[in-house]
């Protein structure tokens, strides 16, 4: 207990390591009681672990964190149990009893009351599994209010919402800030922190590197800070005369919330069509469905011709794939980099020779790869799960753009990767555009779009919404379009 | 595990095993001698210790081929008995010259094999059943579908035990040493342990098995069939057993007899996981499995150490062993 | 109709191993752990229990040492689950090896002969009794247990999200212990019952993989206490039935083979799909 006026935590010195890799150098940090204060900072900066410190879920290797009450952690995956219903998720732990006997009509009255007081409505008796994921979001928070804490972490809480579910977030927590509580958001949504956030500290390799009050900076400051020194500039979009591509008509894909309901667009050769919508409105299903790894109905079509068979035709008819989750959607990862790159290709020449794998085919591949996205590995020997988030993004972005791809279909390729891979996985992907790839990109990031597409479909409940071509781009209409406006 | 930890752990299963001796009122430094020499004293001992490893080694193989495919075929045990009951049914009917009549006993015992690994791989690949319940159950089911069969139908008439009739002389696997019960089956087995070695590390077939058990969603990705995966990789896991179930029956016991097998399958689960799901590795360790087989029983009559301290360190070494991962989390059963 | 009264009996008497077996499993199951080691739990709960009753004379102190020797050994399965990150399956198999190897190891070092203890003081026909009252008793207090008090809540939720058991203050890994500890002195009672409650002395490989049918049992009864414990009583009543259908013809092997068998055709999922926990089996 420290009664520090003002402070509702205060952090001394964090250091955390894992192994030899410290992800936390040497860190302070005070949280004022009625404030909301922005952590940003890229990938591997070290965030997400201080986060973890300051609630106590994990112990610092140095330093020490002094709070004058509980700290709740909303995680950005939220670690809810799916199959149990909401008052059983946010009892867990600290059950009303009676007897020997959980007091289920006091859990529930406990939720309900919580609910009312912060404005968070939510149905105790549901099934968080059935919970779309705005809602389910406020049962992780409720969670955590319900253990009164002084201090409210949450990491990277918008990404999953749309603006107005963002702002209707911000007005909660302003709300609980005015009560007293020091409330921590992570994110790296640059326009939240100025417009919300009351001050910013980034954090960049382990340490901070700014602090300021946000009326005193700028989002170019913030933005700098973060990458430490400027934006690397993207490949530059050459004029392409595009040609049909990829086109697909009325496709349904998936079930539930997440289920892709009857959309249909083309993609042409040369040009870049960004997806944008909140997450869990069947972008996953329109991907999946595209590479034939989940049933589906209606039609594909590549240059004319019926798009069918399993993805391993698909990929020979030349739709590559970067798949959502990269480490297991897309990499073998204790393989090496030489004979991952074989996969999807194994089952054809050049990479495979009678009924073997042809090896020098396949290192003369990954070499060739690890040459053009500049894989910082120490060989093409090494294993995959070697290596960093980005360089595995590049080797997967580098298989599917190997082989002259005619499609091209990115799943928020850029996620959780360093600014500077991400920035050579946008141009590698506008120069297959330019080569006359049609590519589909996916994104939950506004900005990405409309710094790389040349179209935008919008994608709200699995049907499309609204489509924006280059030169209309609207980011407020395409913002509401996304939270579902007509 | 590194080669200290694996030294650590040698020492610790030795010193659990003397100790374990001591208890029995034997001196731990004479049974391991007549372990040893039970296993490695002289020629017949050898033999019979090769005869323990080919035992071993084929379903060892079986075991480490579904593992690598990312399936947990604890199965081998009843895909073995399988194997030999149909070997034996096959051999005891046939009348035909050796060279007809071997490979014929052998491939029978194969497709037994085959038969039961293949419906736990049904199962997985048309229902998304679990392998590791099936496959357990599938071993119960083998032997009293084995005893039912020995005992009623196929009893031989003038054998005394639960076993089919002798198979005639010419169908017995040649000897490779006179006087010994060394067949060439031996040879075969280190012959597939060579060929499983080429096939993972060359082959695009390999390559795609154990892309599904490593990686599955990336595998499903780059078009390799799960469904079929699982059910290739354990129908061909279970020919393999049975197929060293066969050679048990037409190189060692000459008929199927419901004792058939001391557990060798699940005896092969260790053999697989000390080998390190490699092939050659696993030739190794089923020679070293191979010595505590055969030499437990001059153990138990030289040093009067119960023999079944063997089984004992066998589950130890399968539990210090089980830190290696094998598969991914599965798909939920039922 | 006293023979349909005996048939009962028989029934019931072949479903109490299985019922506390399949208790046992659903216990580690429910709390996310695979647990193929009952069979092993099992067998050391009725060579302890034989064994201890030989030394004391007295039965009730080896049904408590039966017990322990079952926690013991799952338990261990729970340590090397949650500490070690093992393989809960093939651990499982390592610890069935080694309960089948350390009692036939222990009978002969104990009694000097090899297969099976001397007769012991059993527990009776009046404790056979009490222990099937226990079974079903048990089945009923688990059910209530899992679905109306904090621990249930904690242990369902530990097999099905064990992270958000973490960020909900709680240890999942001293649950998930816990939860075999107490499913291995289950599966320990099963085998003294066994041992001492249907006969009075060990003999190597008596559990006869009633583990593994408790496994099924589990399946069938979708991972509910009083599921599970249903379909061990219908497992125990076919195990009875063998009996009666003896000189019927019909083989004694087929109707030992139904329970897997029946398991087997759990898998096609033809009895209704359920889901196992979605933590079932991952170490962590």
């Amino acid at each position: 207990m420290v009664e520090t006026a003002g402070a509702a935590l205060e952090a001394i010195g964090i250091v955390k390591r894992f192994g030899t890799l410290v992800a936390v150098d040497g860190v302070d940090l005070e949280l004022a009681r009625g404030e909301i204060h922005a952590l940003c900072g890229e990938n591997g900066a070290g965030k997400s672990t201080l986060a973890r410190i300051l609630a106590g879920a994990l112990a610092p290797s140095a330093g020490r964190v002094a709070s004058d009450g509980p700290v709740g952690l909303v995680h950005q995956h939220f670690e809810l149990v799916d199959r149990l219903r909401v008052w059983e998720n946010v009892v867990l732990g600290r059950e009303p009893r009676r007897g020997l006997r959980l007091d289920a009509a006091a859990a529930r009255e406990r939720v309900r009351s919580l609910a009312r007081e912060y404005a968070l409505d939510v149905d105790p008796d549901a099934v968080v599994e059935s919970l779309p994921v705005g809602i389910a979001q406020r049962v992780e928070i409720l969670r955590e209010l319900a253990r009164e804490p002084s201090t409210l972490v949450l990491d990277e809480p918008t990404a999953v919402l749309a603006p107005r579910e963002i702002d209707a977030l911000f007005a909660t927590l302003r709300s609980l800030a005015a009560r007293g509580a020091a409330i921590m958001v992570i994110t790296h949504k640059l326009q939240e922190v100025i417009s919300h956030a009351n001050r910013v500290t980034v954090m960049r390799g382990g340490r901070v590197v700014l602090r300021a009050a946000t009326a005193e900076t700028s989002l170019d400051a913030i933005a700098r800070a973060m990458v430490g020194g400027d934006v690397p500039a993207l490949a530059t979009r050459r004029a392409v005369t595009p040609h049909a591509a990829f086109a697909a008509r009325d496709l349904r894909a998936g079930d539930g919330a997440h289920a892709l309901r009857g959309a249909s667009f083309e993609v042409r050769g040369g040009e870049i069509v960004g997806i944008a919508g909140v997450e869990g409105n069947g972008q996953s299903a329109l991907c999946d469905a595209i590479a034939g790894v989940v049933p589906y109905a209606g039609e594909m079509t590549l240059d004319g011709e019926p798009l069918r068979g399993n993805p391993g035709a698909r990929t020979a008819a030349g739709v590559r794939t970067i798949p959502q989750d990269r480490q297991r959607e897309a990499l073998v990862l204790p393989w090496s980099i030489a004979r991952n790159v074989a996969l999807g290709d194994h089952t054809r020449p050049p990479l495979r020779r009678g009924w073997s794998l042809d090896r020098q085919a396949c290192d003369a591949l990954a070499t060739e790869i690890v040459r053009r996205f500049d894989v910082r590995a120490a060989s093409i020997r090494t294993s995959v799960a070697a290596l960093s988030g980005g360089n595995q993004q590049k080797v997967v972005v580098g298989r599917a753009l190997a082989h002259e791809p005619r499609v091209v279909i990115a799943y928020q390729p850029t996620r959780g990767i360093d600014v500077g891979a991400a920035s050579l996985v946008q141009s590698r992907l506008i120069e297959a555009r330019n080569a006359g790839a049609a590519v589909l990109l996916v994104s939950f990031e506004l900005d990405e779009l409309l710094a790389v597409a040349d179209r935008i479909l919008v994608l709200y409940r699995g049907a499309i919404a609204g489509e924006f071509v280059r030169e209309g781009f609207d980011r407020a209409r395409i913002g509401a379009l996304m939270a579902g406006a007509a | 595990m590194s080669r200290r930890n694996a030294a650590i752990f040698a020492a610790v299963l030795l010193a659990i095993a003397a100790g374990a001796m001591a208890l029995a009122g034997a001196n731990p430094l004479a049974g391991f001698a007549a372990l040893l020499r039970g296993a490695l004293g002289g020629e017949r001992q050898l033999s019979e210790t090769l005869v323990q490893t080919t035992a071993l080694l084929f379903p060892s193989l079986a075991v480490a081929f579904a593992f690598r495919a990312g399936l947990f075929n604890i199965g081998a045990e009843g895909q073995l008995i399988v194997g030999g009951l149909f070997a034996g049914l096959a051999g005891a009917a046939l009348v035909a010259p050796g060279w007809i009549a071997i490979p014929v006993i052998l491939l029978a015992g194969a497709a037994g094999g085959a038969i039961w690994g293949g419906i736990a791989g049904a199962l997985r690949a048309r229902f998304g059943g679990n392998e590791v319940i099936a496959t357990l159950m599938l071993n119960i089911v083998a032997a009293l579908l084995a005893n039912y069969l020995v005992v009623g139908p196929f009893h031989a008439p003038a054998a005394t035990g639960p076993e089919t009739a002798e198979l005639p002389v010419s169908s017995w696997l040649p000897v490779l040493i006179p006087g010994t019960r060394l067949t060439i089956s031996l040879l075969l087995a280190l012959a597939l342990a060579g060929a499983l070695s080429f096939m993972f590390a060359r082959t695009v077939f390999g390559y795609a098995l154990q892309a599904a058990g490593e990686a599955p969603q990336a595998a499903a990705r780059a078009g390799i069939d799960l469904r079929r995966t699982a059910l290739v990789a354990l129908t061909l896991s279970g020919a393999i057993a049975g197929f060293g179930g066969a050679t048990l029956v037409a190189g060692v016991l000459h008929r199927f007899n419901v004792a058939l097998s001391p557990g060798y399958g699940f005896i092969a689960i260790a053999v697989a996981l000390v080998g390190g799901l490699d092939p050659l590795w696993i030739v190794l360790a089923a020679f070293a499995f191979g010595i505590l087989q055969s030499g437990s029983l001059t153990m138990q009559a030289l040093a009067h150490v119960p023999k079944d301290v063997v089984g004992f360190v066998e589950g130890l070494a399968i539990l210090g062993l089980s830190a290696r991962r094998i598969a991914n989390p599965r798909e939920e059963s039922a | 109709m006293a023979e349909l009264l005996d048939f009962f009996q028989l029934a019931l008497v072949k479903a109490t191993p299985l019922i506390f077996a399949a208790l046992a499993g659903v216990i580690c199951e429910r709390s996310g752990i695979l647990n193929i080691a009952l069979e092993g739990g099992l067998t050391v709960g009725a060579f302890t229990g034989a064994a201890v009753s030989f030394e004391t004379g007295n039965p009730l102190l080896g049904l408590i040492a039966g017990m322990l020797a079952g926690a013991l050994l799952c338990g261990l399965l729970g340590v090397a689950a949650t500490r070690f990150g093992v393989d809960q399956i093939v651990a499982g198999i390592g610890l069935n090896m080694l309960a089948a190897g350390a009692t036939a190891f222990a009978v002969v070092v104990l009694f000097g002969a090899p297969g099976a203890t001397p007769e012991v003081h059993a527990l009776g026909s009046a404790g056979e009794t009490a222990l099937i009252a226990v079974a079903v008793v048990a089945a009923l207090a688990l059910q209530l247990g899992f679905d109306r008090t904090p621990w249930g809540l904690r242990l369902r939720a530990c097999g099905e999200n064990p992270q958000a058991v973490l960020s909900a203050g709680l240890d999942p890994r001293r649950i998930r212990v816990l939860a075999t500890l107490a499913g291995g002195a289950i599966a320990g009672l099963g085998g003294v019952f066994l041992s001492l409650g249907e006969l009075d002395l060990y003999s190597d490989g008596m559990t006869a993989g009633r583990g593994f049918i408790a496994l099924a049992a589990v399946i069938f009864g979708r991972w509910t206490p009083l599921g599970a414990a249903g379909a061990a009583l219908a497992f125990g009543a076919l195990s009875a039935l063998q009996f009666v259908l003896q000189r019927s013809g019909v083989p004694s092997e087929l109707m030992q083979a139904l329970p897997y068998l029946a398991a087997l055709a759990a898998l096609t999922g033809i009895v209704g799909k359920a889901r196992a926990p979605a933590a079932d089996g991952v170490s962590l």
